[in-house]
Protein backbone atom coordinates (compact mmCIF):
# COMPACT_ATOMS: atom_id res chain seq x y z
CA UNK A 1 0.00 0.00 0.00
CA UNK A 2 2.35 2.76 1.21
CA UNK A 3 5.66 3.22 0.79
CA UNK A 4 7.50 2.38 3.75
CA UNK A 5 8.31 6.35 5.07
CA UNK A 6 11.29 4.83 6.85
CA UNK A 7 13.40 8.50 7.73
CA UNK A 8 10.18 10.70 8.10
CA UNK A 9 9.26 12.38 10.90
CA UNK A 10 5.66 12.66 10.66
CA UNK A 11 3.19 11.35 12.52
CA UNK A 12 1.00 9.49 9.81
CA UNK A 13 -2.52 7.96 9.48
CA UNK A 14 -2.46 5.15 6.85
CA UNK A 15 -5.08 4.54 6.24
CA UNK A 16 -7.52 4.71 9.27
CA UNK A 17 -10.39 2.64 9.99
CA UNK A 18 -12.50 2.99 13.11
CA UNK A 19 -15.85 0.81 13.61
CA UNK A 20 -17.06 1.19 17.09
CA UNK A 21 -19.41 -1.75 18.48
CA UNK A 22 -22.17 -0.75 21.20
CA UNK A 23 -25.48 -1.60 22.57
CA UNK A 24 -26.90 -0.17 19.46
CA UNK A 25 -24.97 -1.87 16.80
CA UNK A 26 -22.27 -1.29 14.54
CA UNK A 27 -21.38 2.45 13.95
CA UNK A 28 -18.46 3.48 11.35
CA UNK A 29 -16.54 6.60 12.91
CA UNK A 30 -14.24 6.86 10.90
CA UNK A 31 -13.72 5.17 7.10
CA UNK A 32 -10.49 6.41 5.73
CA UNK A 33 -8.01 8.93 6.97
CA UNK A 34 -4.71 9.04 5.17
CA UNK A 35 -2.69 12.30 6.43
CA UNK A 36 0.25 13.17 7.87
CA UNK A 37 1.23 16.10 10.25
CA UNK A 38 5.64 17.23 9.39
CA UNK A 39 7.43 18.58 12.55
CA UNK A 40 7.21 21.34 13.80
CA UNK A 41 3.18 21.74 12.20
CA UNK A 42 0.05 22.86 13.69
CA UNK A 43 -2.71 20.91 12.10
CA UNK A 44 -5.97 21.19 13.07
CA UNK A 45 -9.13 19.18 11.90
CA UNK A 46 -12.42 19.76 11.23
CA UNK A 47 -15.45 18.88 10.70
CA UNK A 48 -19.42 18.04 11.95
CA UNK A 49 -20.57 16.09 15.27
CA UNK A 50 -19.93 12.82 15.26
CA UNK A 51 -17.41 12.39 12.55
CA UNK A 52 -14.70 10.81 14.67
CA UNK A 53 -12.17 13.95 15.13
CA UNK A 54 -11.64 12.78 18.76
CA UNK A 55 -11.25 9.45 17.53
CA UNK A 56 -7.88 10.48 15.40
CA UNK A 57 -6.18 11.93 18.66
CA UNK A 58 -7.46 9.34 21.07
CA UNK A 59 -5.64 6.69 17.93
CA UNK A 60 -2.53 9.11 17.92
CA UNK A 61 -2.45 8.90 21.37
CA UNK A 62 -2.94 5.03 21.67
CA UNK A 63 -5.66 5.17 23.59
CA UNK A 64 -7.89 3.62 20.69
CA UNK A 65 -6.69 0.96 18.41
CA UNK A 66 -7.85 1.47 14.69
CA UNK A 67 -9.90 -1.35 12.96
CA UNK A 68 -7.63 -0.66 9.97
CA UNK A 69 -4.86 0.97 9.33
CA UNK A 70 -2.22 2.34 11.07
CA UNK A 71 -0.96 5.66 13.38
CA UNK A 72 2.63 6.07 13.17
CA UNK A 73 5.13 8.62 14.87
CA UNK A 74 8.01 9.04 13.52
CA UNK A 75 7.99 5.77 11.65
CA UNK A 76 7.11 3.72 14.84
CA UNK A 77 3.55 1.95 14.67
CA UNK A 78 1.65 3.44 17.79
CA UNK A 79 -0.07 0.27 19.13
CA UNK A 80 -0.84 1.44 22.89
CA UNK A 81 -0.40 4.55 25.23
CA UNK A 82 2.84 5.85 25.22
CA UNK A 83 4.92 8.37 27.24
CA UNK A 84 6.27 10.68 24.10
CA UNK A 85 2.93 11.68 23.13
CA UNK A 86 0.73 14.18 25.22
CA UNK A 87 -3.08 15.02 25.41
CA UNK A 88 -5.30 17.91 26.77
CA UNK A 89 -8.67 17.30 26.88
CA UNK A 90 -11.87 19.55 26.86
CA UNK A 91 -13.23 18.93 30.51
CA UNK A 92 -11.33 20.04 33.53
CA UNK A 93 -8.31 17.25 33.81
CA UNK A 94 -6.39 18.78 36.16
CA UNK A 95 -5.62 16.64 39.21
CA UNK A 96 -7.59 18.81 42.07
CA UNK A 97 -5.46 17.10 45.45
CA UNK A 98 -2.19 18.54 43.76
CA UNK A 99 -0.57 21.93 43.60
CA UNK A 100 -0.58 23.66 40.20
CA UNK A 101 3.34 22.59 40.36
CA UNK A 102 2.49 18.92 41.32
CA UNK A 103 0.13 18.84 38.06
CA UNK A 104 2.79 20.17 35.70
CA UNK A 105 5.14 17.48 37.09
CA UNK A 106 2.78 14.70 37.15
CA UNK A 107 3.62 13.21 33.30
CA UNK A 108 7.26 13.52 34.00
CA UNK A 109 6.41 11.57 37.39
CA UNK A 110 4.95 9.28 35.37
CA UNK A 111 7.83 9.06 34.18
CA UNK A 112 10.06 8.35 36.83
CA UNK A 113 11.79 11.63 36.53
CA UNK A 114 14.50 12.86 39.49
CA UNK A 115 12.49 14.99 41.47
CA UNK A 116 15.04 17.83 41.26
CA UNK A 117 14.78 17.68 38.03
CA UNK A 118 11.18 17.38 36.91
CA UNK A 119 10.04 20.04 39.52
CA UNK A 120 12.26 22.51 37.51
CA UNK A 121 10.78 21.47 34.51
CA UNK A 122 7.59 22.05 35.85
CA UNK A 123 9.13 25.97 36.72
CA UNK A 124 9.86 26.86 32.92
CA UNK A 125 6.65 25.12 31.63
CA UNK A 126 4.65 27.05 34.54
CA UNK A 127 6.28 30.10 33.78
CA UNK A 128 6.16 29.38 29.71
CA UNK A 129 2.27 28.99 30.38
CA UNK A 130 1.90 32.39 31.91
CA UNK A 131 1.58 30.93 35.23
CA UNK A 132 4.59 31.85 37.19
CA UNK A 133 3.60 32.50 40.62
CA UNK A 134 0.67 30.20 40.87
CA UNK A 135 2.57 27.44 41.81
CA UNK A 136 1.54 26.54 45.34
CA UNK A 137 -2.19 26.91 43.81
CA UNK A 138 -4.49 24.66 44.19
CA UNK A 139 -7.03 24.09 40.66
CA UNK A 140 -9.98 24.61 42.68
CA UNK A 141 -8.17 28.55 42.96
CA UNK A 142 -8.18 29.02 39.37
CA UNK A 143 -10.35 30.07 36.74
CA UNK A 144 -11.07 27.67 33.83
CA UNK A 145 -8.35 29.28 31.64
CA UNK A 146 -5.67 29.18 33.91
CA UNK A 147 -6.39 25.19 34.62
CA UNK A 148 -6.35 24.68 31.01
CA UNK A 149 -3.28 26.59 30.84
CA UNK A 150 -1.80 24.13 33.80
CA UNK A 151 -3.11 21.12 31.73
CA UNK A 152 -1.16 22.51 28.90
CA UNK A 153 2.06 23.01 31.22
CA UNK A 154 1.51 19.61 31.99
CA UNK A 155 1.28 18.08 28.44
CA UNK A 156 4.29 20.30 27.53
CA UNK A 157 6.83 19.12 30.21
CA UNK A 158 7.29 15.73 28.81
CA UNK A 159 8.54 17.32 25.82
CA UNK A 160 6.05 14.93 23.58
CA UNK A 161 6.72 14.06 20.07
CA UNK A 162 2.93 15.51 19.38
CA UNK A 163 0.43 17.32 21.35
CA UNK A 164 -2.60 16.28 20.71
CA UNK A 165 -5.43 18.56 21.89
CA UNK A 166 -9.23 17.88 22.03
CA UNK A 167 -10.90 20.66 21.92
CA UNK A 168 -9.19 22.30 24.62
CA UNK A 169 -10.85 25.53 24.56
CA UNK A 170 -14.52 24.55 24.27
CA UNK A 171 -15.49 24.48 27.22
CA UNK A 172 -13.75 28.40 27.81
CA UNK A 173 -16.25 31.87 27.35
CA UNK A 174 -15.50 33.05 24.01
CA UNK A 175 -13.22 35.78 25.23
CA UNK A 176 -11.16 33.51 27.23
CA UNK A 177 -10.97 31.10 24.18
CA UNK A 178 -9.43 34.19 22.35
CA UNK A 179 -7.23 35.17 24.34
CA UNK A 180 -5.55 31.58 24.97
CA UNK A 181 -5.81 30.81 21.57
CA UNK A 182 -3.09 33.79 21.53
CA UNK A 183 -1.42 32.69 24.12
CA UNK A 184 -1.33 28.95 22.84
CA UNK A 185 0.28 30.33 19.53
CA UNK A 186 2.80 32.28 21.88
CA UNK A 187 3.62 29.07 23.68
CA UNK A 188 4.01 27.07 20.29
CA UNK A 189 6.48 29.90 18.54
CA UNK A 190 8.62 28.41 21.13
CA UNK A 191 8.07 25.08 21.70
CA UNK A 192 7.16 24.18 17.94
CA UNK A 193 5.80 20.68 18.58
CA UNK A 194 3.95 19.12 16.04
CA UNK A 195 0.07 19.77 17.08
CA UNK A 196 -2.84 18.16 16.22
CA UNK A 197 -5.76 20.62 17.47
CA UNK A 198 -9.40 19.40 17.34
CA UNK A 199 -12.23 21.69 17.27
CA UNK A 200 -15.79 22.95 16.41
CA UNK A 201 -14.05 26.73 15.87
CA UNK A 202 -13.79 27.29 12.25
CA UNK A 203 -12.34 30.87 13.54
CA UNK A 204 -9.79 29.15 15.70
CA UNK A 205 -8.71 26.40 13.32
CA UNK A 206 -7.26 29.06 10.78
CA UNK A 207 -6.03 31.81 13.64
CA UNK A 208 -4.08 28.96 15.33
CA UNK A 209 -2.93 25.91 12.30
CA UNK A 210 -0.97 25.64 9.12
CA UNK A 211 -2.89 23.27 8.01
CA UNK A 212 -6.72 22.45 8.47
CA UNK A 213 -7.95 18.96 7.80
CA UNK A 214 -11.69 19.10 7.03
CA UNK A 215 -13.47 15.83 8.12
CA UNK A 216 -16.41 14.85 5.93
CA UNK A 217 -19.70 13.09 8.09
CA UNK A 218 -19.33 9.88 9.60
CA UNK A 219 -18.06 7.48 7.82
CA UNK A 220 -15.36 10.19 7.72
CA UNK A 221 -12.84 10.38 5.26
CA UNK A 222 -10.56 13.70 4.65
CA UNK A 223 -12.79 15.83 2.59
CA UNK A 224 -10.04 18.01 1.77
CA UNK A 225 -6.51 19.32 3.41
CA UNK A 226 -6.20 22.82 3.41
CA UNK A 227 -2.57 24.93 3.47
CA UNK A 228 -3.70 28.24 5.65
CA UNK A 229 -1.21 30.18 4.21
CA UNK A 230 -1.39 33.30 6.60
CA UNK A 231 2.14 35.23 7.72
CA UNK A 232 3.43 33.94 11.46
CA UNK A 233 3.59 34.89 13.90
CA UNK A 234 0.21 36.15 13.04
CA UNK A 235 -0.45 39.74 12.99
CA UNK A 236 -2.61 42.14 14.66
CA UNK A 237 -5.22 42.23 11.79
CA UNK A 238 -5.30 38.60 11.16
CA UNK A 239 -9.05 37.94 11.49
CA UNK A 240 -9.82 40.73 8.69
CA UNK A 241 -7.13 39.82 6.08
CA UNK A 242 -8.44 38.55 2.75
CA UNK A 243 -7.10 35.49 3.27
CA UNK A 244 -8.82 34.50 6.24
CA UNK A 245 -12.16 35.33 4.81
CA UNK A 246 -11.62 33.45 2.00
CA UNK A 247 -10.90 30.43 4.62
CA UNK A 248 -13.73 31.08 6.77
CA UNK A 249 -16.21 31.53 4.26
CA UNK A 250 -15.09 28.25 2.21
CA UNK A 251 -14.76 26.30 5.67
CA UNK A 252 -18.36 27.30 6.32
CA UNK A 253 -19.66 26.17 3.15
CA UNK A 254 -18.08 22.70 3.58
CA UNK A 255 -18.88 22.06 7.14
CA UNK A 256 -22.36 23.30 6.32
CA UNK A 257 -23.11 20.55 3.87
CA UNK A 258 -21.27 18.03 5.63
CA UNK A 259 -23.30 18.84 9.00
CA UNK A 260 -26.62 18.59 6.95
CA UNK A 261 -25.67 15.32 5.81
CA UNK A 262 -25.10 14.24 9.56
CA UNK A 263 -28.70 15.70 10.22
CA UNK A 264 -30.51 14.03 7.53
CA UNK A 265 -28.92 10.77 8.53
CA UNK A 266 -30.42 10.48 11.68
CA UNK A 267 -28.64 7.09 12.87
CA UNK A 268 -26.07 5.68 10.99
CA UNK A 269 -27.08 4.28 7.15
CA UNK A 270 -24.35 2.46 4.96
CA UNK B 1 -31.16 20.36 74.34
CA UNK B 2 -29.22 17.15 75.53
CA UNK B 3 -28.70 18.65 79.30
CA UNK B 4 -32.82 18.95 79.18
CA UNK B 5 -33.13 15.75 78.57
CA UNK B 6 -30.68 14.74 81.55
CA UNK B 7 -32.30 16.59 83.86
CA UNK B 8 -35.58 15.06 82.67
CA UNK B 9 -34.15 11.94 82.92
CA UNK B 10 -32.34 12.37 86.62
CA UNK B 11 -36.01 13.94 87.76
CA UNK B 12 -37.86 10.92 86.23
CA UNK B 13 -35.52 8.36 88.14
CA UNK B 14 -35.62 10.12 91.30
CA UNK B 15 -39.32 10.38 91.63
CA UNK B 16 -39.24 6.78 90.46
CA UNK B 17 -41.28 7.80 87.38
CA UNK B 18 -39.49 5.28 85.47
CA UNK B 19 -38.54 1.99 87.14
CA UNK B 20 -35.53 2.17 88.90
CA UNK B 21 -34.68 -2.06 87.42
CA UNK B 22 -34.69 -0.39 83.76
CA UNK B 23 -33.30 3.30 84.11
CA UNK B 24 -31.09 4.54 86.89
CA UNK B 25 -30.47 8.66 87.54
CA UNK B 26 -27.60 10.11 85.23
CA UNK B 27 -26.24 11.15 88.12
CA UNK B 28 -25.68 7.78 89.59
CA UNK B 29 -23.99 6.43 86.50
CA UNK B 30 -21.41 8.99 86.46
CA UNK B 31 -20.94 7.75 89.65
CA UNK B 32 -21.00 4.11 88.98
CA UNK B 33 -18.26 5.19 85.56
CA UNK B 34 -16.17 7.15 87.86
CA UNK B 35 -15.96 3.96 89.76
CA UNK B 36 -15.15 1.81 87.01
CA UNK B 37 -12.66 3.58 85.21
CA UNK B 38 -10.04 3.30 88.06
CA UNK B 39 -10.64 -0.69 88.69
CA UNK B 40 -8.22 -2.71 87.04
CA UNK B 41 -10.54 -4.76 85.03
CA UNK B 42 -11.66 -1.52 83.42
CA UNK B 43 -8.36 -1.37 81.69
CA UNK B 44 -7.93 -5.04 80.51
CA UNK B 45 -11.73 -4.57 78.93
CA UNK B 46 -10.77 -1.54 76.96
CA UNK B 47 -7.80 -3.10 75.50
CA UNK B 48 -9.94 -5.64 75.09
CA UNK B 49 -12.28 -4.00 73.34
CA UNK B 50 -10.20 -1.74 71.35
CA UNK B 51 -7.86 -4.09 70.37
CA UNK B 52 -11.07 -6.00 68.70
CA UNK B 53 -12.90 -3.22 66.66
CA UNK B 54 -9.23 -1.96 65.58
CA UNK B 55 -8.46 -5.77 64.27
CA UNK B 56 -11.96 -6.04 62.69
CA UNK B 57 -11.71 -2.42 61.18
CA UNK B 58 -8.52 -2.69 59.90
CA UNK B 59 -9.60 -6.39 57.87
CA UNK B 60 -12.49 -4.45 56.86
CA UNK B 61 -10.18 -1.94 54.73
CA UNK B 62 -8.12 -3.92 54.34
CA UNK B 63 -10.49 -6.97 52.49
CA UNK B 64 -13.26 -4.32 51.88
CA UNK B 65 -10.99 -1.80 49.36
CA UNK B 66 -9.69 -4.26 46.90
CA UNK B 67 -13.07 -6.03 47.02
CA UNK B 68 -14.32 -2.34 45.91
CA UNK B 69 -12.06 -1.99 43.15
CA UNK B 70 -12.55 -5.54 42.25
CA UNK B 71 -16.00 -5.11 42.26
CA UNK B 72 -15.83 -1.45 40.27
CA UNK B 73 -13.07 -3.02 37.67
CA UNK B 74 -15.03 -6.38 36.27
CA UNK B 75 -18.01 -5.32 36.26
CA UNK B 76 -19.57 -8.26 35.04
CA UNK B 77 -18.64 -9.47 38.61
CA UNK B 78 -19.90 -6.32 40.16
CA UNK B 79 -23.02 -6.59 38.58
CA UNK B 80 -23.54 -10.45 39.39
CA UNK B 81 -22.33 -10.39 42.81
CA UNK B 82 -24.05 -7.00 44.13
CA UNK B 83 -27.19 -8.10 45.20
CA UNK B 84 -25.40 -11.20 46.83
CA UNK B 85 -23.30 -8.62 48.78
CA UNK B 86 -26.19 -6.64 49.72
CA UNK B 87 -27.97 -9.62 50.82
CA UNK B 88 -25.42 -11.17 52.55
CA UNK B 89 -25.05 -7.87 54.44
CA UNK B 90 -28.65 -7.92 56.03
CA UNK B 91 -27.37 -11.76 57.02
CA UNK B 92 -26.47 -11.85 61.00
CA UNK B 93 -23.36 -13.19 60.03
CA UNK B 94 -23.08 -13.84 63.61
CA UNK B 95 -24.83 -17.68 63.47
CA UNK B 96 -21.13 -18.16 61.93
CA UNK B 97 -19.97 -17.74 65.59
CA UNK B 98 -19.78 -21.78 66.22
CA UNK B 99 -18.11 -22.33 63.36
CA UNK B 100 -15.47 -19.64 64.02
CA UNK B 101 -14.92 -20.54 67.57
CA UNK B 102 -14.45 -24.36 66.43
CA UNK B 103 -11.75 -22.89 63.97
CA UNK B 104 -10.19 -20.11 65.63
CA UNK B 105 -10.79 -20.93 69.55
CA UNK B 106 -12.86 -19.28 71.84
CA UNK B 107 -11.10 -15.62 72.12
CA UNK B 108 -11.60 -12.31 70.28
CA UNK B 109 -11.17 -14.06 66.98
CA UNK B 110 -14.27 -15.14 65.64
CA UNK B 111 -15.56 -11.88 67.22
CA UNK B 112 -13.16 -10.41 65.15
CA UNK B 113 -13.61 -11.90 62.07
CA UNK B 114 -17.81 -11.06 62.40
CA UNK B 115 -17.25 -7.59 62.90
CA UNK B 116 -14.80 -7.01 60.10
CA UNK B 117 -17.40 -8.69 58.05
CA UNK B 118 -19.53 -6.08 58.95
CA UNK B 119 -17.72 -3.40 58.16
CA UNK B 120 -15.87 -4.86 55.37
CA UNK B 121 -19.33 -4.46 53.02
CA UNK B 122 -20.30 -0.73 53.16
CA UNK B 123 -16.44 -0.04 52.76
CA UNK B 124 -16.74 -2.55 49.55
CA UNK B 125 -19.68 -0.78 48.10
CA UNK B 126 -18.81 2.77 48.81
CA UNK B 127 -15.76 2.08 46.95
CA UNK B 128 -16.94 0.39 43.53
CA UNK B 129 -19.55 3.31 43.54
CA UNK B 130 -16.63 6.11 44.36
CA UNK B 131 -14.23 4.44 41.91
CA UNK B 132 -17.70 4.29 39.21
CA UNK B 133 -18.19 7.99 40.03
CA UNK B 134 -14.54 9.31 39.26
CA UNK B 135 -14.34 11.72 36.29
CA UNK B 136 -13.86 9.49 33.02
CA UNK B 137 -11.22 12.49 31.91
CA UNK B 138 -9.52 11.57 34.93
CA UNK B 139 -9.74 7.93 33.91
CA UNK B 140 -8.45 9.13 30.32
CA UNK B 141 -5.71 10.84 31.66
CA UNK B 142 -4.07 8.35 33.55
CA UNK B 143 -4.15 6.20 30.32
CA UNK B 144 -2.83 8.32 28.03
CA UNK B 145 0.05 9.62 30.23
CA UNK B 146 0.93 5.73 30.14
CA UNK B 147 0.81 5.34 33.79
CA UNK B 148 1.43 1.68 35.21
CA UNK B 149 -1.54 0.13 36.49
CA UNK B 150 -0.57 0.87 40.27
CA UNK B 151 0.20 4.36 39.29
CA UNK B 152 -3.06 4.87 37.77
CA UNK B 153 -4.81 3.71 40.75
CA UNK B 154 -2.20 5.17 43.63
CA UNK B 155 -1.60 8.64 41.66
CA UNK B 156 -5.33 9.67 40.04
CA UNK B 157 -7.96 6.93 40.78
CA UNK B 158 -7.91 6.45 44.86
CA UNK B 159 -7.07 10.00 45.33
CA UNK B 160 -9.80 11.18 43.17
CA UNK B 161 -12.18 9.00 44.69
CA UNK B 162 -10.84 9.25 48.43
CA UNK B 163 -13.82 11.93 49.25
CA UNK B 164 -16.17 9.49 48.62
CA UNK B 165 -14.79 6.34 49.65
CA UNK B 166 -13.97 8.26 53.19
CA UNK B 167 -17.58 8.27 54.50
CA UNK B 168 -18.14 4.36 53.71
CA UNK B 169 -14.98 4.16 55.87
CA UNK B 170 -16.39 5.82 58.50
CA UNK B 171 -19.69 3.75 58.33
CA UNK B 172 -17.20 0.40 58.07
CA UNK B 173 -16.34 1.69 61.56
CA UNK B 174 -18.96 1.91 62.81
CA UNK B 175 -19.68 -1.49 62.06
CA UNK B 176 -17.29 -2.42 63.74
CA UNK B 177 -17.77 -1.21 66.93
CA UNK B 178 -21.23 -2.35 66.52
CA UNK B 179 -20.37 -5.73 65.57
CA UNK B 180 -17.73 -5.86 68.65
CA UNK B 181 -19.82 -4.71 70.99
CA UNK B 182 -22.63 -6.72 70.40
CA UNK B 183 -21.02 -9.95 70.07
CA UNK B 184 -19.37 -9.01 73.50
CA UNK B 185 -22.45 -8.69 74.73
CA UNK B 186 -23.62 -12.03 73.66
CA UNK B 187 -20.69 -14.39 73.32
CA UNK B 188 -17.65 -12.83 75.18
CA UNK B 189 -16.08 -13.53 78.36
CA UNK B 190 -13.95 -10.20 78.45
CA UNK B 191 -14.11 -6.49 77.10
CA UNK B 192 -16.59 -3.64 77.54
CA UNK B 193 -19.30 -5.46 75.53
CA UNK B 194 -19.20 -8.51 78.06
CA UNK B 195 -19.43 -6.31 81.20
CA UNK B 196 -22.51 -4.23 79.75
CA UNK B 197 -24.12 -7.71 78.94
CA UNK B 198 -22.91 -9.38 82.67
CA UNK B 199 -24.00 -6.11 84.37
CA UNK B 200 -27.73 -7.09 82.54
CA UNK B 201 -27.72 -10.42 83.39
CA UNK B 202 -26.83 -9.87 87.18
CA UNK B 203 -29.20 -6.78 86.75
CA UNK B 204 -26.57 -4.48 87.96
CA UNK B 205 -28.63 -1.61 86.41
CA UNK B 206 -26.49 1.56 87.11
CA UNK B 207 -23.65 -0.56 86.19
CA UNK B 208 -24.97 -1.55 82.59
CA UNK B 209 -25.61 1.62 82.03
CA UNK B 210 -22.15 2.97 83.06
CA UNK B 211 -20.73 0.56 80.78
CA UNK B 212 -22.99 1.19 77.96
CA UNK B 213 -22.30 5.28 78.81
CA UNK B 214 -18.73 4.28 78.45
CA UNK B 215 -19.18 2.66 74.78
CA UNK B 216 -21.16 5.35 73.75
CA UNK B 217 -18.16 8.02 74.73
CA UNK B 218 -15.50 6.05 72.98
CA UNK B 219 -17.65 5.83 70.07
CA UNK B 220 -18.14 9.02 69.59
CA UNK B 221 -14.46 10.61 70.85
CA UNK B 222 -13.02 7.83 67.46
CA UNK B 223 -16.12 9.01 65.39
CA UNK B 224 -15.06 12.22 65.99
CA UNK B 225 -11.57 11.61 65.21
CA UNK B 226 -12.47 10.18 61.92
CA UNK B 227 -15.07 13.59 61.46
CA UNK B 228 -11.67 15.40 61.95
CA UNK B 229 -9.52 13.42 59.54
CA UNK B 230 -12.49 13.51 56.36
CA UNK B 231 -12.38 17.26 57.12
CA UNK B 232 -8.46 17.34 56.78
CA UNK B 233 -8.79 15.27 53.79
CA UNK B 234 -11.55 16.85 52.08
CA UNK B 235 -9.74 20.32 52.35
CA UNK B 236 -6.41 18.73 50.72
CA UNK B 237 -8.64 17.17 48.00
CA UNK B 238 -11.13 18.99 46.99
Amino acid sequence: MTTTQVESKNVSFDGIGMTFDSDTGRTEAVRNVTASIAEGQFVSVIGPSGCGKSTLLDMACGLLVPSHGRVTIDGEIVTGPRKDTAMVFQEDSTLHWRSVLDNVAFGLEIKHVDKDERLEKARAMIELVGLKGFEKHRPGQLSGGMRQRVAIARALATDPRILLMDEPFGALDQQTRQFIGRELLKIWEQTHNRVLFVTHDIQEAIYLSDQIWVMSARPSVVREVIDVGLPRPRPSGTHAMARFKELEDHLWSIIKEEAAKTLGHGTDAT
Amino acid sequence: MLVALVLLLEAATRTGWIDRNQMVAPSEILAHVAAIIPSTHFVTDLTRTSVTILAAFALGVLGGVPLGVLLWRVRVIGRVLEPFIVTGYAMPTLLFYPILVAVLGLNAGPIIVIASTMALIPIALTTMVALGDVKPVLHKLARSVDASRRQQYFKVLFPAATPLIFPGIKLGFIYAVIGTIAMEFILASKGLGFRAGFMYRELYVADMWAYIAIVVVFSIAVNSALGLAERVIRRDML
